[in-house]
C-alpha cells in the first residue's frame, strides 16, 4: 500500500507533540561538541590564514613555530596533496602552491595550549606572490579575467556539473525549452532588470568545533558540530586516503546549521593534524572572526532577467542569466548554481524558457549550502520582476501571480511533469491575512505604507540518489530505540521522527527513543541533513523500519496465538486480536520472544526492524537543453505576504504585519511545521533588512555583530500569521514533504514588492533605512 | 584581515586601596596602564588588539564610585561605577533628569547595562556615545582625581578625538556631577540604529530646553553623536532656537544648521551624506519632541 493511500493516519502523526529534546535544552543538560571533556592529552590547534584573496605561495618556512617549547604538530598544504569537495574536488586541506581568498588555511598548529599555538602561527614564515583578483562574478566569467584554477579541467567532478576548463566557470547548467527569440514579438509587456543578491552569513550561535584523534592503527574518530556526519566520514576519508570504515564520526547536538555545518569546511583540518598528534585528541574551535571570514558563505548572485507576457497576463517567456559569485572553491556550491537553473522559472507556467546558470569561481569566501540552497537569492530577482510585470500589464498583482503559478500536471522548464501543489491556496491564505485589495491609510503623516506579496519553490537540492536508512530496535520495557543518522539541528526532527515510529508501531510516543549522538560506528547511513529531506527522505525509512518491526511482532504473536497477523493490530503498546480479543504488551514479546503453550519451546527473539529509503526515480537532464523526464524529488511551494510602512524621515522599514503559507503535504507535527515557518520568517526578513557581508578587495569589513546586523526579537513584527497547507506529496511519509528552508525562500521579493508599493522604487537588497532614505532622496519623495 | 583569532592577551589586575595609590600607580605606568569601570569597552578593545595594557586597574570599588546622591540643592551625583541599569531605575534620575535615563536605555543591551557606567561611556570617548550627550546638555562636570588630588573638570572641551580627553597620567574619574537643573525643562534622545535594539548610534541627536527669558522663550542645548570625531554641539542650531520665536521654519532653520556644523565620515555603518540628512531630520524630530514635552 503506497504511503499517502494510508487513509487513516495514526496518532501522535499530526499532532503537535512537545519537543522531545525540549528538557534538555532548556536546562542545559544537552551536550554539544565544545561540552565533552578530552582529557591533558588534548592539543589545541590553530589555523594561520592567507590576507591575501588571490596570490602565489613562494615560500612557507616554519621551522621556528616547530622549534617553540609546547608545539607538538606543524601541518601545511605539502603534507596533503588530495583534494576534497563534495561534488567538485577543487580544494585542498591547505592552500598549495596559491591562495584564493582572504582567510583561506595555509598552515596548522597544534600544541599543549591555545597560547602557545597563538604565538606559534606569528613565527611561520610565508612569502606570498599577490595576483590580480577576481572580486566580480561577471567579470570573472569573462575571457579577460585570470584563472582562478588554471586546473579545472583535471579536478574530479560528478556526472550532473559542468565545468568549463579554460575560464572561470566551475558549472554552466542551461535550460532550452520554447523559442524564448520568437516569444518577445507575441508579449504585451516585457520586464527586463537585473538584480544584486549580496553574501551573507549563517552566524550559528555555535561556532565550528571539531577534535579529532588517530589511534596508533590509524582509525580516526571526528567529533563535529556537524549536519553531514556520514558525508564527512566520506569526502575526508577519500581525501586522506584511508577507507571509510577507518573514519567515525560522532556528532553531538548542534548549536545551529543553516547549511554551514554541511560538507565539509574546517572539521578536516583537525584530522589532518592529528595524523602527526601520535593518538593524542586535537582540538580546533573557531572564534566569531574566523566564522565571518572563512565559513561557508551564502554566494552573492548577479541576476539578469527577462520575463514577458501576453495582453491578459499569460507568462509566455523568460530568459534568465545568473552568475554566481561562487568563491575560491565551488565544491559544494555548483550544485547551488544547478539547483538554481533547473528551479529558475520559479514556480510559474512559462512555455518558453533560455536560462544560464553560471557557478564563476572569485577570490570570495567560499559559497557552501545556506538555508534555501540558492532559492532565495533566484527568487529575489524573479519574485520582483513578476510583480513588475503584473502592473505593466494592468493586473492584479494576485490575480497575476494565481494566473501564471503551476499546478499539478504543468511540463516545467525542464520537462518534468509537475506533482499537485497547493500554491494557489497558499496565496489566497496570504492575501486574505492581509487584506489584499485594501489600501490602509498611513499611520502617521511622514510614512508610507505598502503591500507586497511573492510566492516561492524549492525541490530538495542533492544528488538524485541521496539515501536514507533507519533502525528500530524493542527494548525489554517496550519501547522503541530508534536509529538513525539525520542529525537534530534545531528543526526538530528527532521529534518528527519519533512521532512517525510511535504512530506506525502502535505505541505511546514516551515509549520512543531517538538513539544519540549521531555516531557513523552505530547509526545508520543518511546522506547529510539538508535541503529540507529528512521528514520526507529520513521519515520514509523509519516509517518502513517501524513497519517491519511491527509485522515482526504481529508474526510472532500471530504464530503464538495460533491467528492470522491480519486481524492483528497493536494499540497503544499493546498487541490485541481483534478476533480472539487476545491482548499482550510489547514488553512481553519484544526482546524474549514468546514461550510455546506447556513451555515447549520459544517463537521470536529481539525485534529489529530496518527500512531505508532511496529516491529511484531522478533523471539526468540534458547537458545542452536541461531536459529530462523527472530533474527534482518534488517541489515544497508557498507564499508570503508583507504589509509595511516606511519613515520619510528616517528610511526605516516597519513591518506592520505579515503573512505566510506554504504547503507542506502533511504537517507531522503542525507545532514544529509553525516554528520553522516562523524561524525562516525571521531569518529571510533579517537578509532581507540588515544583512550583508560588505567584500572590499575580497576582505570582509563588517566580521563581527557589531557591524554585521542580523535581526533580535526586537525586530520582529507584531503580526505574522502561519497557515499549514497539505496537498498530500506520493512520495513522502503519509503526505509529507519538507519546510525547513522555505519560509525564507520568499522574503527579499515580498519585502520588495511592499517597498516598491509604498515608495515606486526597486533596490537590491538589504533594503536597509540608509538605502531606502537614499532612494527616496534620489526619487525626489523627500527633500 | 583584521585579527581573526582575537583574545585577550596576559596583563595583570591591580586593585589599588585608596584614589591615590591608584593615582600614583597609573601615573607611573603610563601609556601600560589603565582604570577600568564595566570593562565593555576595556575587555573589548584589549581582545581585539586595539589595546595592549599590561595592567587593568580596577577602581570600581573605592570611596564613593558605586553612589548615586541626590540633594536638592546641589543636584546629582553618579558614582563612575554606578551601572546604567542603576542609573535608568534611580528615582532621583527619573524624576529629575529623565533625559539621562532616556538617553542609557538605548545603549547596548540590558545585559551590557548592568555592567556599563556613564563614565565610562564619557571617558571611552567614542563620538557614538549615546549618554554623553545628555551629559553635555545637563551641564555634567567631571570629578577626577589626579596626581595633584580632587578637581571638576567640565564637558565642554573634555573631548580631543575619538578615543582622546583631556585627562592626564594619572587621573581617575570618580563621578559625574549634574547642577539642579531649570524649571520646567525636558529633553529628548533619538538614536538611530541599524536595527531596533542593541546597535551603535549611526545618528544620535540629543535636544534639551528649558524656559528662559529669551526670544523663543526657552534655553536650547542640543548635542549630536557619531557625526564628528568628537561629540559634537552646533552652537548654532542651539542659538537659532533661542534667539527667534519658535515656529516650524525656526525649526527647520536650527535643524539645517545643525546639518551643516557636522562632519560625519563614511564608514562601514553609514555613509557620511546619509548621515548629515539624519542629523537634519532628527534633529527637527527631537526639538520638535521636546517642545511638546515643555508644554
Amino acid at each position: 500500500m503506497a504511503l499517502a493511500e494510508q487513509t487513516k493516519i495514526p496518532n501522535p502523526i499530526g499532532e503537535s507533540m512537545p519537543r522531545i529534546d525540549v528538557f534538555e535544552k532548556v536546562t542545559g543538560a544537552a551536550v554539544y561538541t565544545d561540552d565533552i571533556q578530552f582529557g591533558p592529552q588534548l592539543l589545541y590547534a590553530r589555523v594561520k590564514r592567507s590576507p591575501h584573496p588571490h596570490a602565489l605561495i613562494k615560500k612557507i618556512d616554519v621551522s621556528k613555530a616547530r622549534a617553540l617549547p609546547g608545539v607538538k604538530v606543524v601541518v601545511t598544504g605539502d603534507d596533503f596533496p588530495g583534494h576534497i569537495g563534495l561534488y567538485l574536488k577543487d580544494k585542498h586541506i591547505f592552500a598549495r602552491d596559491r591562495v584564493r581568498f582572504v582567510g583561506e588555511p595555509v598552515a596548522a598548529v597544534a600544541a599543549i595550549s591555545e597560547e602557545i599555538a597563538e604565538k606559534a602561527l606569528d613565527l611561520i614564515e610565508v612569502e606570498y606572490e599577490p595576483l590580480e583578483p577576481v572580486l566580480d562574478p561577471v567579470y570573472g566569467a569573462s575571457p579577460e579575467a585570470p584563472l582562478v584554477h588554471p586546473d579545472l579541467g583535471e579536478y574530479e567532478v560528478v556526472n550532473f556539473i559542468f565545468p568549463k576548463p579554460g575560464t572561470n566557470i566551475s558549472n554552466h547548467f542551461k535550460i532550452r525549452k520554447g523559442d524564448v527569440e520568437a516569444a518577445w514579438p507575441k508579449c504585451a509587456a516585457i520586464v527586463e532588470r537585473t538584480y544584486h543578491i549580496p553574501h551573507v552569513q549563517h552566524v550559528p550561535i555555535e561556532p565550528h568545533v571539531a577534535v579529532a584523534k588517530v589511534d596508533e592503527t590509524g582509525e580516526v574518530t571526528l567529533w563535529a558540530s556537524s549536519q553531514s556526519p556520514f558525508a564527512q566520514r566520506n569526502l575526508i576519508a577519500k581525501t586522506l586516503g584511508i577507507s571509510q570504515s577507518d573514519m567515525r564520526v560522532i556528532a553531538p547536538y548542534v548549536g545551529g546549521g543553516f547549511g554551514c555545518k554541511a560538507g565539509v569546511t574546517m572539521e578536516a583540518i583537525p584530522v589532518a593534524i592529528a595524523q602527526k598528534a601520535k593518538g593524542r585528541p586535537v582540538k580546533l574551535r573557531l572564534t566569531r572572526e574566523e566564522e565571518f571570514y572563512t565559513n561557508f558563505v551564502r554566494q552573492g548572485l548577479v541576476i539578469k532577467l527577462k520575463v514577458g507576457c501576453d495582453k491578459d497576463g499569460n507568462l509566455l517567456a523568460m530568459e534568465n542569466t545568473m552568475y554566481w559569485d561562487g568563491g575560491a572553491s565551488t565544491e559544494y556550491g555548483v550544485n547551488i548554481t544547478r539547483a538554481g537553473g533547473y528551479s529558475s522559472t520559479g514556480p510559474f507556467d512559462i512555455p518558453n524558457v533560455k536560462t544560464d546558470s553560471m557557478c564563476v569561481y572569485t577570490n570570495h569566501p567560499i559559497g557552501g549550502a545556506y538555508r534555501g540552497f540558492g532559492m532565495s537569492e533566484l527568487h529575489a530577482g524573479i519574485g520582483q520582476v513578476m510583480d513588475e510585470l503584473a502592473e505593466k500589464i494592468g493586473m492584479d498583482k494576485v490575480e497575476f501571480l494565481k494566473r501564471n503559478v503551476v499546478q499539478g500536471g504543468d511540463i516545467l522548464g525542464t520537462g518534468m511533469k509537475m506533482h499537485p501543489t497547493g500554491i494557489k491556496e497558499c496565496i489566497d491564505k496570504v492575501a486574505e491575512a492581509l487584506d489584499w485589495g485594501k489600501k490602509a491609510e498611513p499611520s502617521a503623516p511622514n510614512k508610507l505604507r505598502g503591500k507586497g506579496i511573492a510566492v516561492m519553490w524549492k525541490a530538495p537540492a542533492m544528488p538524485p540518489n541521496a539515501g536514507s536508512s533507519a533502525v528500530i530496535e524493542l527494548n525489554e520495557d517496550g519501547t522503541l530505540t530508534v536509529n538513525i543518522g539525520g542529525q537534530e539541528i534545531g528543526q526538530g526532527t528527532f521529534t518528527a521522527m519519533a512521532q512517525l515510529a510511535a504512530g506506525v508501531m502502535g505505541v505511546p510516543m514516551d515509549w520512543v527513543r531517538i538513539a544519540g549522538p549521531i555516531d557513523t560506528q552505530y547509526s545508520p547511513y543518511e546522506w547529510q541533513t539538508v535541503a529540507s529531506r529528512l521528514t520526507w527522505s529520513m521519515g520514509n525509512a523509519v516509517v518502513a523500519a517501524a513497519r517491519d518491526a511491527r509485522q515482526q511482532v504481529l508474526k510472532v504473536v500471530a504464530e503464538a496465538w495460533d491467528e492470522d497477523p491480519d486481524d492483528l493490530d497493536i494499540v497503544n503498546g499493546t498487541v490485541v486480536s481483534y478476533k480472539s480479543e487476545r491482548e499482550m504488551s510489547l514488553k512481553d514479546i519484544g526482546i524474549y520472544g514468546i514461550n510455546k503453550e506447556g513451555d515447549t519451546g520459544w517463537i521470536g527473539g529481539p525485534i529489529v526492524g530496518r527500512g531505508n529509503f532511496m529516491p529511484t526515480y531522478v533523471t539526468g537532464l540534458d547537458p545542452e537543453t536541461g531536459q529530462g523526464n523527472r530533474a527534482v524529488v518534488h517541489y515544497t511551494t508557498g507564499a508570503q505576504g508583507f504589509e509595511i510602512e516606511i519613515d520619510k524621515d528616517t528610511g526605516r522599514l516597519e513591518i506592520i504585519r505579515a503573512a505566510s503559507a506554504f504547503d507542506v503535504g502533511k504537517a507531522i507535527n503542525p507545532d514544529l511545521v509553525r516554528a520553522q515557518i516562523e524561524g525562516g520568517f525571521v531569518q529571510g526578513m533579517s537578509s532581507a533588512i540588515f544583512e550583508e557581508m560588505k567584500l572590499v578587495g575580497g576582505e570582509m569589513k563588517n566580521p563581527s555583530f557589531v557591524d554585521y546586523r542580523i535581526a533580535t526579537a526586537a525586530d520582529i513584527p507584531p503580526e505574522h500569521k502561519t497557515f499549514i497547507v497539505e496537498v498530500p506529496q506520493d512520495d513522502g511519509p503519509f503526505g509529507a514533504r519538507g519546510i525547513g528552508e522555505h519560509p525564507m525562500v520568499p522574503s527579499i521579493a515580498a519585502l520588495g514588492n511592499a517597498i516598491y508599493d509604498a515608495i515606486s522604487v526597486r533596490l537590491d537588497p538589504p533594503f536597509t533605512s540608509e538605502k531606502i532614505y537614499l532612494a527616496m532622496l534620489d526619487a525626489g519623495l523627500v527633500e | 584581515m583584521h585579527n581573526p583569532r582575537p583574545g585577550l592577551p596576559e596583563f595583570d589586575y591591580v586593585r589599588p586601596a585608596s584614589l591615590s595609590e591608584a593615582s600614583r600607580f597609573l601615573a607611573e605606568h603610563q601609556g601600560e596602564a589603565r582604570p577600568f569601570m564595566g570593562g565593555t569597552d576595556t575587555f573589548v578593545r584589549m581582545r581585539d588588539g586595539f589595546w595592549k595594557e599590561k595592567y587593568i586597574v580596577d577602581v570600581k570599588r573605592l570611596d564613593g564610585m558605586g553612589d548615586i546622591t541626590f540633594d536638592p540643592s546641589t543636584g546629582l551625583t553618579i558614582g563612575a561605577a554606578v551601572n546604567m541599569n542603576r542609573v535608568i531605575d534611580s528615582p532621583e534620575v527619573q524624576e529629575h533628569y529623565p533625559l539621562l535615563a532616556e538617553a542609557a536605555k538605548t545603549v547596548a543591551s540590558f545585559q551590557l547595562r548592568s555592567r556599563a557606567t556613564i563614565v565610562g561611556n564619557i571617558c571611552n570617548a567614542s563620538p557614538a556615545g549615546d549618554t554623553i550627550g545628555a551629559c553635555i546638555v545637563m551641564g555634567g562636570v567631571l570629578k577626577v582625581h589626579g596626581l595633584d588630588g580632587e578637581r571638576e573638570v567640565p564637558l565642554t572641551g573634555f573631548f580631543v578625538g575619538p578615543g582622546k580627553t583631556v585627562l592626564k597620567p594619572g587621573d581617575i574619574v570618580t563621578a559625574i556631577r549634574f547642577p539642579v537643573l531649570p524649571q520646567g525643562h525636558a529633553g529628548r534622545y533619538i538614536k538611530l540604529g541599524r536595527n531596533a535594539l542593541s546597535d551603535l548610534a549611526i545618528v544620535g541627536v540629543t535636544a534639551f530646553a528649558y524656559p528662559d527669558d529669551t526670544p523663543s522663550g526657552y534655553r536650547f542645548k542640543l548635542a549630536l553623536a557619531s557625526v564628528a570625531p568628537v561629540p559634537l554641539v552646533p552652537e548654532k542650531a542651539e542659538e537659532i532656537l533661542t534667539g527667534k520665536p519658535i515656529t516650524d521654519e525656526t525649526i527647520a532653520e536650527a535643524a539645517q544648521a545643525a546639518m551643516d556644523a557636522c562632519n560625519p565620515i563614511d564608514d562601514v555603518r553609514g555613509s557620511a551624506r546619509y548621515r548629515k540628512y539624519m542629523v537634519r531630520n532628527l534633529t527637527r524630530r527631537a526639538v520638535t519632541d521636546v517642545l511638546n514635552r515643555l508644554q
